[in-house]
This record gives structure tokens, sequence and C-alpha cells, in this order.
């Protein structure tokens, strides 16, 4: 068995899809603790304290999310390592970079909607 | 490829009769104590018909009373049992458990397996299945059924909207069936990781797998919420916890939350195996390999987690912000395009292959078209404002039944068309089963097409009947006789099915050229699949080895010698395939069943609020369950003969990482999702309930907690230098049992010290939903202490008898991850109910 720390390790295939699974937990619970707590004025629109956190937030996973999968990326290109290992970088990158298509997408409605109406 | 000769053809039939002698399944009463994959995937299967065939019979009710306004063919009571039924009998007695029963049937046979690797749990869920499937299907015969819909919304399904038993029999029947759903999904995700043919890398396995892979996984994840929001309403409906009543500080929202994260998931854990069979049999059929294979897998991976993130398109109209509604709206859209993928792929692979239509290929064709209509529905329905225009209108009802009929029943028939030479020996009839397919189509489209244009023109679900001069008349009249058309072709099918035993052509080997290596075995196959284990080391072996069979029934492969008396398989690394150990697999065993029926004991002691034989049911469906795990590891009846042959590895309950391992580690994943989803209720109500009402002082005694969760980490912190001396093979039984000993001690000490905190407290739990969630929270922990502390004792014993030792390290290194557990439970139900309020409000 590969190390866990190894882009070769099969538990890294779904990496990419359980940080966005954390990342979208996070941003509805986060837009739902932040309408409970303080809800931004209505007049402000999309531009409040709210919408700019869950964007940034959003910003930082899929930045993350791309940087990972660069990494699986470059290990998949290793010829030194055998198919099924290559296989499961090449999976891996793959997952991670839909994971970011997938935050980018989902995050884009903070830019045009209030939060909490 | 030479003749064999006489002398080689009886030494083959020598070799098979003693697999016989080991495998064999008995007849009579003791067929009940069955456990092998191919009988109990085979049985699954049968019993989801019967069930299939009873909610079609109630559909048939249904349409039959909305075929003509005014019409009083049933009582509206009679008519509310009905649809509900009819949905919860379709969606758990027979999607999920047909979908499992042919993957628990195939599986093993596809990965080159004699089995998969916990057979006695493959026939512990089918009972389940079976007792909680009876139980729920009773209650329409006593004309109690549930009536609040298959969602059981509450506060329609609470006590006070729904009096009398009939919410009771879906919350206890359903988590019931659950167990056997999560079950499987446990024994195959660990038997597809574990048990592949040696060489049998990843990017190698079968593309069904994979789809079977993640179907698991999400039932493992996606079911628990589903049973905690069970056990939620069923505590509040029988003793009064207000986890969803408004007035005591509840929410019905969170019921809604609860339902849908486990509801939408449950539409691709049946889709996903669904499409698992089309990208089987599309190659098949094309007699080319399936168009993008790495692609596929990444859209599989990527479907089963993004459907987990759409379950808020349920509940749009619940009045959530305009915001969230837009993540979930992104999302449902999203989710189309991993299935656009795999759409693609399947065209491709029509495209440059030569396509032979045969009867499995008319359902495929079929699929393709309707769940595509489906699909788009679904992206329409993904948009907030024409949802909220079509919500609750028979559009939706038009849109579910085309994506899960489409999506679900179509693949299922072609998949039964192509395996049928698997269950019979026989060949399915061209004629007859040309034209099970075109009436089912026609009467299908007659049926939800025109079902689209009722919802349009506001037509609500779940009205029993309707006035005439809506414009309504006219299209359920003709979705009533489309019906109709379709059951007629479901007849023809099951004719063309059960003919075709006695009259279908004899079945060559291999008779479609299939390329996967369930077609390796005798058609109908033997118990034990394959005589020999041979190395599998493409994506299409039958093509590429066309003489496998042959090889593999003269017994040139591995496994072949098994005077010794034991079930086994080999146990593979899961990403290379290189062999590791032997898996010894357990025979035959009354435990299964006689726990499943204790645990349908309970069931109906609850039912019936006989609550003292619910308990005493309870206890020893529990004390058989231990009683199970004691003929395991190194117990004689577990492994005959510990003896393995010259150079093969050694068996897995002499290794520090056997299956068990993965099996509790998977189980606690799915413990794991249930716990998450109290926590998420606990902080759902602290954060969004209309009427939360928190104490004013400490209602639980913190001191208790405190010194309860110490003990528990001492207990588990005490266990780990023993148990990292076992895994080095270190370690004497004194040692062992004194470790075991001190470990139960400290964990009956902390489940006490528990219980004391529980009853001293001034827990008011059926005054709030407050003290109630910190009851269900205290409960469980407790329930986890108890049954670590009774493990370690049985360990100890276990040691005292010599099944654990330095040379069968296993078994304790399985236990661990259970203490861990409830050590991490242990001190997020602190932290949750003790250092969180303060700093939200609360004391």
């Amino acid at each position: 068995m590969q190390p866990l720390r190894s882009p070769y390790n099969p538990i890294h295939i779904p990496l990419g899809l359980v940080l966005w699974s954390i990342w979208f937990v996070v941003l509805y619970g986060g837009l739902s603790v932040g309408c409970a707590l303080s809800p931004p004025d209505p007049i402000q629109g999309q531009w409040t304290w709210l919408n700019g956190l869950l964007a940034l937030f959003s910003l930082f996973t899929m930045t993350a999310l791309l940087g990972l999968a660069r990494r699986f990326q470059r290990a998949a290109r290793d010829e030194r390592e055998g198919q099924p290992a290559r296989f499961v970088a090449r999976l891996a990158a793959g997952v991670n970079l839909i994971g970011a298509i997938a935050t980018v997408f989902v995050a884009l409605p903070t830019l045009s909607l209030p939060p909490c109406l | 490829m030479t003749t064999p000769s006489n002398e080689q053809v009886a030494a083959q039939e020598q070799l098979h009769d003693q697999f016989n002698d080991v495998w064999g399944n008995p007849r009579g009463w003791k067929s009940l104590t069955i456990v092998n994959h191919t009988t109990i995937g085979i049985r699954f299967m049968l019993t989801g018909l019967g069930f299939f065939l009873f909610g079609g019979l109630l559909a048939m009710l249904v349409r039959t009373q909305l075929a003509i306004p005014g019409y009083d063919f049933l009582e509206p009571d009679v008519y509310n049992q009905v649809f509900t039924m009819h949905g919860t009998v379709m969606m758990f007695l027979f999607a999920v458990p047909m979908m499992e029963g042919l993957a628990v049937y195939l599986i093993p046979k596809m990965l080159g397996a004699r089995d998969l690797v916990f057979p006695r749990l493959s026939a512990l869920g089918y009972w389940c299945y079976l007792f909680g499937g009876l139980i729920l299907c009773a209650s329409l015969l006593l004309g109690i059924a549930p009536k609040a819909g298959w969602f059981m919304y509450t506060p329609l399904s609470s006590a006070v909207h729904t009096p009398g038993p009939n919410s009771d029999f879906w919350l206890i029947g359903i988590t019931f069936v659950e167990i056997s759903a999560v079950s499987a999904g446990v024994e195959l995700v660990v038997s597809i990781l574990r048990t592949r043919a040696e060489g049998m890398s990843l990017n190698k396995m079968p593309i069904y797998a994979w789809y079977i892979l993640v179907m698991a996984m999400m039932i493992v994840v996606g079911f628990p919420p589903l049973i905690l929001g069970s056990i939620l309403l069923e505590l509040e409906r029988a003793v009064g916890l207000p986890f969803f009543e408004v007035a005591r500080g509840g929410d019905p929202i969170l019921w809604q939350h609860l339902f849908w994260l486990f509801g939408h998931p449950e539409v691709y854990i049946i889709f996903l195996p669904a499409a698992g069979i089309v990208s089987t049999l599309l190659p098949v059929f094309c007699q080319r390999p399936l168009v993008g294979y790495r692609w596929v897998v990444l859209a599989i991976l990527t479907t089963g987690f993004i459907s987990f993130g759409l379950w808020v398109h349920h509940m749009f109209t619940v009045g959530i912000p305009q915001l969230a509604q837009a993540f979930f709206s992104a999302a449902s859209m999203l989710v189309a395009i991993p299935t656009g993928i795999q759409v693609f792929a399947w065209i491709a692979t029509l495209w440059v292959g030569r396509p032979l239509y045969h009867v499995p290929m008319l359902w495929l064709v079929g699929f393709l078209v309707i769940f595509v209509c489906g699909g788009l529905t679904g992206v329409m329905l993904a948009l907030v404002p024409f949802d909220w225009q079509v919500h609750d209108t028979h559009f939706v009802v038009a849109h579910m039944h085309y994506v899960l009929v489409g999506g679900m029943f179509f693949p299922l028939l072609a998949g039964i068309y192509y395996w049928l030479p698997h269950f019979s020996g026989r060949m399915p009839s061209v004629r007859l089963g040309k034209w099970g397919f075109w009436l089912v189509f026609i009467g299908f489209n007659l049926t939800f097409l025109i079902m689209h244009w009722t919802g349009l023109m506001g037509m609500p679900r779940r009205i029993y009947t309707y006035q005439s001069g809506l414009g309504w008349d006219l299209p359920n009249l003709i979705s009533s006789i489309g019906s109709f058309i379709m059951a007629i072709g479901i007849a023809t099918v099951l004719l063309d099915i059960v003919l075709h035993f006695r009259f279908g052509q004899k079945a060559t080997n291999n008779p479609w050229n299939a390329d996967t290596m369930e077609w390796s075995t005798h058609l109908p196959p033997s118990p034990y699949n394959f005589v020999s284990l041979a190395p599998v080391r493409t994506r299409h072996p039958l093509w590429e080895l066309p003489d496998l069979e042959e090889r593999i029934d003269r017994g040139e492969f591995a496994l072949t010698v098994i005077d010794h008396g034991r079930r086994e398989t080999l146990g593979i690394e899961p990403l290379t395939g290189k062999v590791r150990e032997i898996i010894h697999l357990p025979g035959n065993s009354w435990w299964p069943f006689i726990a499943s029926l204790f645990i349908a004991f309970t069931c109906l002691g609850l039912l019936s609020k006989f609550y003292w034989v619910a308990l005493v049911a309870s206890i020893v469906a529990v004390l058989v369950l231990l009683r199970w795990s004691w003929e395991n590891g190194a117990h004689p009846l577990a492994a005959p003969d510990a003896r393995v042959q010259p150079g093969e590895p050694p068996l897995h309950s002499r290794t520090c990482d056997g299956p068990g391992l993965w099996g509790m580690g998977v189980t606690l994943l799915a413990n794991g999702a249930l716990y998450l989803a109290l926590l998420f209720g606990w902080f759902y109500l602290w954060t969004v309930s209309p009427n939360w009402l928190v104490p004013d002082d400490a209602v639980i005694d913190q001191r208790l907690l405190l010194a309860s969760a110490v003990l528990l980490s001492i207990a588990v912190l005490w266990q780990r230098p023993v148990l990292r001396r076992l895994r080095q093979g270190q370690g004497e039984p004194a040692a062992l049992i004194t470790c075991f000993v001190g470990a139960a001690l400290l964990g009956a000490l902390h489940t006490g010290l528990l219980l004391w905190a529980l009853l001293a407290g001034e827990l008011a739990p059926r005054a709030t939903a407050h003290d109630a969630v910190i009851v269900v929270m205290l409960v469980y922990s407790l329930a986890h202490g108890a049954l670590a502390t009774i493990l370690s004792a049985l360990q100890a014993l276990r040691v005292h008898h010599g099944y654990v030792c330095k040379r069968t390290p296993y078994e304790p290194l399985v236990v661990e991850q259970f203490w861990q557990y409830s050590l991490a439970v242990m001190w997020i139900t602190y932290c949750s109910v003790v250092l969180f309020p303060p700093t939200f409000g609360g004391v």
C-alpha cells in the first residue's frame, strides 16, 4: 500500500470532492448562521460583509483545489510509476479540477444576490 | 486446445465434488442458513420482484381512481394509504434492494472472487429486508398503512395529525429495511476494494464495479440521516420528544432536511447501478470497449458527490433565502454534466461499434430516450422560478417517473434479459421480449408524457379526485389507459421470463460474447463460482483470453486445495491487485436468520406498544449478534484448519489487516454520518428554530460528563501500547487479558458515569426540543460506551480461549477502531452540549 501522503494512494481519488463537500456545507451553514446572528441590511444588496466572506472563502477553496489538481497532474506524468498509480493520480487531478469548477459555479450567486432575503 | 483425457475429466469432477461439499447449499429448513452471495442475490431480486408487483398493483388502483373526474372507486383515506405505499414500496422495497441484489449476485463473479467478504452480513441484510417489507405491506392489508406521502412530512405525519399506528409502520418498517441497505453497502465497498482477482488493479476493474463502489458508499453515507430522522420522529410520536414541534422548540423543516439529505442522493443510488448496467451491456452489444473509461469513472465519482449538494431543491418553496436557493439551483444544474458525460460516452460507443439490436439493446435505447427527457425536465425543475410554478403538481410526478422508470427500470430489464442465461442456462425469446418492450415503452410514455401537461395545467399531486371542466379529464383518462398498457407490457415480459425457463434455447458458454468474468462461470453458476481463481490483468479478460473458462474449470489457477474445509477467496492490495492474504469466509449459519427474527419482534413490539416485548427482543437480538461474532477469526468454526499450502499467503485472521478492519471502518463511516446528522439537527435548531427554548440553568452535571469523557480517554490510551506491540508480533496472553479487562472496567465506569449524569440531570426532554436532543446525544454515547465495554470483555475471553494472541492479532485491532470512534463522539458531544451553548446565548 502506498503511504498516505503519496499522490498515488487511492484515498486521494475523492479528495477534491470531499473538500468541495466541506466547502459546500460551510457555505450554506455560514450563510444561515450569518443571517441568524447579524443579517446585513437588505438595502446593501449583494455588497455585504457576508457575501464578501463567502466569496473570499470560495476563492480560497478554489485556489487550493486547483493547486491540488496541479500536484496530482504532475504526479500522473511521472513515468517511473506503474499504470495503476498513474491512473489514481490522473483521476485525483480530474476530481480536484472538477471540485474547483463546481466551487466557482455554485459560489457565483454570492456576487449577484443579497444574502438573507 | 487439447481434449482432456478421461482421467483428467474424472479428476476435474472430483475437484468440483470436493468444492460442493464445502460450498454446497442445503435444502429444506436448512436453506434458511444459506449465506452464499449467489443465493442471497437471487433472493433479493425475487423478493424485490414480489414487492414490485405489489407496488405496481397499487399504481393501477391510483390510476383507476384518477381515470375520470369525481370517481369514488377508492375512499379518500384509502387513496392516501395507497399512493403513500406505492411510493414507499417502489423506492424502499423495490428499487434499492433490487439493484443491491443484482450487485450482490454479480460483483464477486465480475471480480473473479468466490463470494462477498461478509456472507453472513448479506444474509442478515436479506432477512431484515424481507421481514421489514412484510411488516410494512401488512399494514395496508390491515387498513392502517402510512398515509402521509412517501416522504412523511411532519406535522402531517405527527401523532396529532395522524394518530394511530399508520406513520409508525413507515418509520419503524423503513428503518428495519435500511439495516439491509446499509449492511449491503458496507459489504459491497469492502468486497470491491479487497477481494478482486489477482492483478485486477483499480484501472482494470470492470466499469460496473466502479458504479457499485460509488453507489455503496453513497448508501453508507446517505441512508443514516433518514435513519436518524425516522428515530427522532418515532420518538416524538411514541414518547413525546418534540424535535419537530414548533411550540416546544422543534422545527418541522428539520425533518425535510434530514429526509432530503437522504432522498436526493437516493435517486442517484438507484440510477448509478442502472447506468452501470448500461455501461456494461453497450460495449458487449457493440463488440468494442466502452469509449472513455476514465471519463466515465470521473463522471461516476462526480455524480456521487455533487448529488449530495442538491437536497434543498426539494424545499424551494419552504422559505429559504434566495442566495441559498441559488447555491442549490446551481448544484442541481451542475449534476447534469457528469450524467451528460456518460450519455456521450454511450453514444460514442454506439457510434464506433456495430450494435446488435437484441432484446436487451431495445431496453437500453428506451432508457436513453426516456432518461434524457427526464434529465431535461430535471434541469427545468432546478430553476427556482419554474419550480415554484409546478411544485406539488403532476409535472413533478411525471418528471420523477421519467427519471426513475427511465433511469432504473429500463436498464434493469436490459440487465435481466442479458443475464437471464446466468439464472436459467437458457436464452430469452426475441418475439415475446420485443412485444413486452414496446408495450411498456408506449404505455409508459402515454401515461407520463401526458402527465407533464396535466401538471402544467395545474393539477396538484396527491388529490384523490377532481372536478370536471378543469381541463384535466382527457389527459387523466389517457394516462390511465397508458398505465394499463404498461401493465400489460410488464405482464408480457414476466410471461416471457417464466416461459423461457421451460422453452428457452440452451445457452452456450458466454452467449453474448461478453468481456467480463461473470461469463466464465458455469451457467447457472456453482455456489463457489470458480474452482480456481485466475489472475486478471485486463479490462476485457474474456475477449483477450477466450479459453479462460476451461482453464479455470481445470483448476489451473489459485486456491484449488479444499481438503481443509474452509471457504476462501483471495485478499488483494486495493490499488494494484497484488495478493496479500487468503480471506477465509464463514459457512452457512442460523445466526443471521435468528438475529433478524428478533429484530422483527422488536419492531412488532414497538408497533403494538408492547414495549417490554420490544426490550426483551432487542436484548436477545444483541446477544445473538454477539454470539455470532464469537465464531470469527481464529475460532475453529471460522477456520477449521489454519494451514495453507507452501507459497500461499497467510490467512487474513493471522494478519493485521483483514477485511473486518475495513468493514469496521466503513460501518463507522455510516455511524458517523448518523451522528453528524444529529449534530446538524442540534446546531440547526439552535440557529433557526422559531421557538427555541434554552433553560436558564445547566440541565446536566457537567463535571460528570467531563469525568466520563476522561475515563474513556484513559481506556483508549491504555490500549494503544499493547495493541502496538501486538501489531509487531509481541504480547503475552496475560498482558493482553489485563489490558482488555482493564479497558472493559474503565468503559463500564465511563458508561456508569454517563448514565448517572443522564438520570441525575434536570433534563425535561418532553418539554423542550433542547433537552430532547441532549438526551439523544447522551444515549448515543452511552450505547457506544456500553458496546465498547462488552467487546473488550469478549476480547479478554477470546485471549483466554486462545482465539486472540500474537499469531492472531487481528480482532483487537478491529475493536480498537470502535473505541477510537466512541472517544471522538464523546468529546464532540461534550463540546457541543457543554462548551458551545455559552457562546451562543445558552448555559
